[in-house]
């Protein structure tokens, strides 16, 4: 039995956990859903040490539980799967296994450890090879290792049973493909079985109704709801995630572009050595083209060389009407959404304004002959800021001042202001709310709408299917047309791990 | 055989390796803890005085070796807290950590002049020749192992123990993963800063004794900046190395064979017709184009002067 | 890299300045000297008359160019550490044209442009390993300081020794390809410095290369984004400041020494500390200049006076990039 009682968290003058409770009886699989700053995640580091609550208390097996720290949650038999990875690229898996779980700095039993991974792998049906180096991974086999290793540093019995122990995953499967999510789920419900106590972060509703024994649902750091999967169904845990807000719903493509309608994008035989392997594909005005995959298949090396940011790309790329010079520069430019808003799309120790202005910061009335206008800079962000709902104090804050959610509204409002025949979006949700992620790619449906190309990379499949009109799949640097919609979700699924459409 | 021209080089290579790889051992793993320290040339050369200083008033060479670690481990501390603890830049604090050694030796270097303390006895420093009688004058091992300085020998070993300690210990994994992903070992509850500092105030240490050893070897005086550059050539070396101790010790003595080389040339006959910085700029030249030959590409740590926390 | 928009408050860099004098002064009160008498004879020194303070001035020119170069390449996160070797290079370059051309103004502007264009291409060097063969520009940068003295040694003692000289000295500029004096020692080239620092300020808060420069130094993917050329830029800025270094050790040769001779120098290293106490703003980078040039002479006098050492001032200069250093990281840290 985990028994956590009127948890308190504030950070600052935010209210993280307004006294949150949480009860779940051992050897389930518990799910703890809500929606992004809803406390769910502060309440899991709680429990794993990570965070000391203000007030509160929090029992495991009867005992009263003070975790200080992970390495001493983890002596008390929890470990926790976070959402990005903690494992070193560079090292092997029994390497990851030992700086995890091992204790003292001597020599390392290799052997043994080994036998243990091994061990480990039987029970679960896995299997881990230990001297395979974690960088070359799929993220699947990834998150085995860091499901592995959070399990070997809680301990198992010298009879293989993991009674007692408490595993915490954060969002597991976001990362996964369908098929992979089929293949972890199946093994949470081992280790159920054998002994262990689940605690699944998710806001995937028909996983976690399906895997879940039972839920907890928070919302502003206060339980809203406790009590068995089996009474709940997807509407009604929805309503209760986010209340009585309004929310943005997204309207996918009604009707196809004509054939006729001009190209906006049109790449033919792109080839990237060792990533990408002849690629044709074209996107038209009005039309929302989704590139669905698992990272790392070479979503990265296609939009850097439709950009021209790619020098190794081989083959055509033809924007008709934009010279290869202009993609990112002047006022025909493709409007950019990159994949990381801190690292390719801002500046986050400069004003908002500045972010505001990139891309255009060199054409009027932003700048003349080289010469920079400070005013005109300030109206062009004030405009954008209201334009685009950007919540924000000021436009002079620096960037790095505003919330996720707000930095992408951002990058949105400078990709699309100036409804850009062509835009490319690369998972533009990452790691926003529901609330954030639903008004982006709305942004993006408009953008399409108002007779825009729309190219989206998305690894997030159903926010993909909402708007892309075409999807095409990425996988091992191949593009595949999914024939979507004629096809279902689940031929795309299998398509992105490679494997035939139809079983 | 114990004169022959290339067994002479290489003795003499050993001796000028030592310090570089005494250093270098510090610096890389430093480095492979994700802290770079352009400073270590300042913390040779503060070891070089140190060293000397203690030398010359206790007449115990083991006595200055103490104190130029405990000065070069002092040092490394405060860059360690600056850019660990304080996430100041690694670059310009071991820039500004430089400046305030080279200032600092200068100052006392003249103090000490006006005090006297100029040179140290004659037999005060380390001699060649660790081990007694006759092992010495055996043919290829006498002059390479056995009529070396006795801190070549024990660099050796820690070189050895330093690749031992990486590859096989968990304390080597700690080591390695620090600089290429410290979020997991934060995950696995080891202290990333912590240990960070005691690797960057080890190096401080190594680098100190590496100055130490410059100072109560060759002369038996000092001589402002005479660290000449020999933490600049530490840096390029553990790059050259690739991160690996193996290929950084095996860079030093390429190092080293060129130093010695150069300066038999500079000893020939008629070479004095030629500036000596000419056959000093050698070992220099030699550094900057084997770095350019080393496969590019080749990635340090991952995490290599970013601040972590 | 420094954060350029904390420039705008100076509060850090005088702060720090202070703090160092003051430890200075504390050091001399806990070894016994007299810290009032000290610092009333450095400042004498320093800036005690017109002469005293056309010599601070004096000093502090290469040190402001060299600080101007090192600012431009920092703020666009180019880790340009081989201004010293690049100041050697535009002496030798300077000295090489001043000598052999015939007397005058146009040979004086032939020496500063050689200058400029051998302080270039002796980062041009750093660059295309870096570029060519992955070599980083710090590791590179910090051999060519050392390559570059030693080579400057070789070639005062050999083509460009002054004739009939036993000394590795070249030999003396002819008067009138000097820079022209303003008020002796000053010379013209304190102007220069003044122009293009203000130039340089212009350039970086009001023009488009300026604000692509800090973009690309502050976030290098982020500038690819919107279209910076990035790899351009940075080549701008590394060559920018590596003509700012040889045109440093010009304007050196033809205002101040008139000859080059074998020897150590610094201005090079201390431009670097100079544009980081300055925060890299090309106007504080003056002020910081005088200040390490204040220091410099003031050091000098104290050694003459009172037998303090004068590399003192060289600790001074160290001890106030860390206090600046660390005066930037708890303000950054405050805002978090």
């Amino acid at each position: 039995m985990l028994w956590l009682a009127g948890i308190h968290k504030r950070f600052g003058g935010a209210i993280a956990l307004d006294g949150a409770d949480l009860l779940v009886a051992s050897g389930t699989v518990h799910g703890v859903l809500g929606e992004n700053g809803a406390g769910k995640t502060t309440l899991m580091k709680v429990l794993y040490g990570l965070v000391r609550p203000d007030s509160g208390s929090m029992k495991l097996g009867g005992a009263e539980l003070t975790p200080q720290s992970p390495r001493d949650a983890t002596r008390l038999g929890i470990g926790m799967v976070h959402q990005h990875f903690t494992l070193v690229p560079t090292l092997s898996v029994r390497a990851n296994c030992v700086l995890a779980a091992g204790t003292g700095l001597g020599r390392i039993d290799e052997a043994a450890w080994d036998q243990r991974i091994a061990a480990l792998g039987e029970r679960l049906h896995w299997h881990l090879n230990p001297e395979a180096i974690v960088g070359g991974l799929a993220v699947g086999q990834r998150q085995r290792v860091e499901i592995a290793k959070a399990l070997l540093a809680a301990g198992i019995d010298a009879d293989g049973s993991l009674a007692g122990r408490v595993l915490i995953l954060d969002e597991p499967t976001a990362v996964l493909t369908p098929p992979e999510v089929e293949e972890l789920l199946p093994a949470l419900r081992r280790l159920a079985e054998a002994g262990t106590t689940i605690l699944l972060v998710s806001h995937k509703l028909p996983e976690v109704l399906r895997v879940c024994d039972a839920l907890t649902v928070f919302r502003r750091g206060r339980t809203v709801h406790a009590g068995p999967a089996a009474d709940l169904d997807a509407e009604r845990l929805a309503l209760l995630m986010v209340g009585d807000e309004p929310r943005a719903t997204i309207t996918a493509g009604t009707a196809r572009p004509d054939d006729d309608a001009p190209l906006r994008l049109d790449v033919a035989a792109l080839s990237v050595p060792g990533s990408l392997h002849d690629l044709s594909f074209s996107v038209r005005a009005g039309e929302a083209v989704g590139i669905a995959g698992v990272d790392g298949n070479g979503q990265r090396e296609l939009v850097r060389a439709i950009l021209g940011l790619q020098p190794d790309a081989s083959g055509r790329i033809d924007t008709p009407g934009l010279p290869a010079a202009q993609r990112l520069r002047g006022s025909g430019r493709i409007g950019v959404i990159p994949d990381d808003r801190q690292r390719e799309a801002l500046v986050l120790e400069l004003p908002l304004s500045d972010n505001l202005a990139l891309g255009d910061h060199r054409d009027p009335p932003l700048a003349r002959h080289g010469w920079l206008f400070a005013s005109a800079w300030r109206r062009h962000a004030l405009a954008l800021v209201e334009r685009f709902g950007v919540r924000t104090p000021g436009v002079a804050v620096p960037a790095a001042a505003l919330s996720g959610g707000n930095q992408q509204r951002a990058v949105a409002a400078r990709a699309l202001h100036r409804d850009p025949g062509l835009v490319v979006a690369v998972n533009p949700t990452r790691g926003l709310d529901i609330a954030a992620s639903a008004d982006v790619m709305a942004r993006l449906a408009a953008a399409r709408d108002r007779g825009g190309g729309v190219l989206l990379v998305h690894h997030d499949l159903d926010e993909l299917l909402a708007v892309a009109d075409r999807v095409l799949v990425l996988y091992g640097g191949r593009l595949i047309d999914s024939g979507w919609p004629a096809c279902g979700r689940a031929a795309i699924g299998r398509l992105m791990l490679g494997l035939p459409p139809h079983a | 055989m114990n004169t022959w021209l290339p067994v002479l080089l290489t003795a003499q290579a050993l001796v000028a390796a030592t310090p570089l790889v005494l250093a270098g051992l510090g610096e890389l793993v430093a480095e492979r803890t994700g802290v770079l320290n352009i400073g270590i040339e300042g913390l040779v050369l503060a070891g070089c005085l140190a060293g000397f200083a203690t030398a010359a008033a206790t007449g115990n060479p083991w006595l200055a070796l103490l104190a130029a670690v405990a000065v070069g481990a002092l040092l490394a501390l405060g860059f360690g807290l600056l850019t660990i603890y304080a996430r100041c830049d690694q670059i310009v604090a071991g820039l500004a950590l430089n400046l305030v050694v080279f200032g600092a030796t200068g100052t006392a270097w003249t103090l000490m002049q006006d005090h006297g303390l100029t040179t140290m006895a004659e037999g005060v420093g380390f001699t060649r020749g660790w081990c007694a009688g006759w092992g010495r004058d055996l043919p290829l091992i006498g002059p390479l192992v056995f009529n070396q300085y006795g801190l070549t020998v024990v660099v050796a070993g820690l070189a050895v123990m330093t690749a031992w300690i990486l590859a096989r210990t968990r304390l080597g994994l700690v080591l390695r993963a620090l600089g290429d992903e410290p979020d997991a070992c934060a995950a696995a509850g080891i202290p990333v800063r912590r240990w960070r500092l005691l690797a960057v105030v080890g190096a401080g240490a190594a680098a100190g004794a590496a100055g130490a050893f410059l100072a109560t070897m060759r002369t038996n005086s000092f001589v402002p900046m005479m660290s000449g550059g020999l933490g600049f050539i530490v840096l390029a070396l553990v790059m050259f190395g690739r991160w690996r101790v193996g290929w950084m010790v095996a860079g030093c003595l390429l190092f080293g064979l060129v130093d010695a080389l150069q300066q038999h040339l500079q000893a020939q006959a008629g070479a004095n017709r030629i500036p000596f910085q000419l056959w000093q700029v050698m070992p220099y030249a030699t550094a900057l184009v084997v770095l350019g030959l080393v496969r590019r590409g080749t990635a340090g740590p991952l995490m290599l002067t970013k601040p972590w926390g | 890299m420094p954060d350029p928009r904390q420039l705008l408050s100076a509060w850090p860099a005088l702060a720090a300045a202070l703090a160092a004098v003051a430890l200075l002064l504390l050091g001399l009160w806990v070894a016994g000297g007299a810290p009032g008498e000290a610092a009333a004879a450095a400042w004498q020194g320093a800036f005690g008359s017109w002469r005293r303070l056309a010599i601070t001035a004096t000093e502090a020119v290469p040190l402001a160019l060299c600080g101007l170069g090192a600012a431009l390449a920092f703020r666009s996160g180019t880790l340009n550490i081989g201004l010293e070797g690049q100041c050697l290079a535009g002496m030798v370059a300077a000295i090489a044209v001043l000598v052999p051309l015939p007397p005058g103004p146009w040979a004086c502007l032939a020496g500063l442009a050689a200058g400029a264009l051998a302080g270039a291409a002796w980062c041009g060097v750093a660059v295309a390993l870096e570029r060519g063969r992955g070599v980083p520009l710090v590791l590179s940068t910090i051999l060519l300081n050392t390559i570059a003295a030693l080579l400057l040694g070789a070639l005062v003692q050999g083509p460009l020794q002054a004739a009939g000289s036993a000394a590795p000295e070249t030999a003396i500029v002819p008067e009138a390809s000097r820079l022209a004096i303003l008020a002796t020692p000053l010379h013209l080239g304190a102007l220069i410095a003044v122009l293009i620092a203000v130039a340089s300020w212009l350039v970086q808060t009001r023009t488009v290369l300026g604000f692509e420069l800090t973009v690309a130094g502050l976030n290098p993917e982020t500038a690819r984004f919107a279209g910076i050329p990035v790899a351009q830029r940075m080549l701008t800025a590394a060559l920018g400041s590596g003509a700012l270094a040889g045109l440093a050790g010009a304007i050196q040769v033809a205002g101040v020494t008139w000859f080059v001779s074998d020897g150590a120098r610094s201005w090079g290293y201390a431009g670097i500390a100079v544009a980081l106490l300055a925060r890299l703003h090309p106007l504080g980078v003056l002020g910081a200049a005088l200040f390490f040039a204040a220091l410099e002479v003031g050091a000098r006098t104290l050694e003459r006076r009172m037998a303090v050492p004068h590399d003192v001032g060289v600790m001074v200069q160290g001890v106030a990039v860390a206090a600046v250093l660390l005066a930037g990281a708890l303000s950054a840290r405050r805002r978090r």
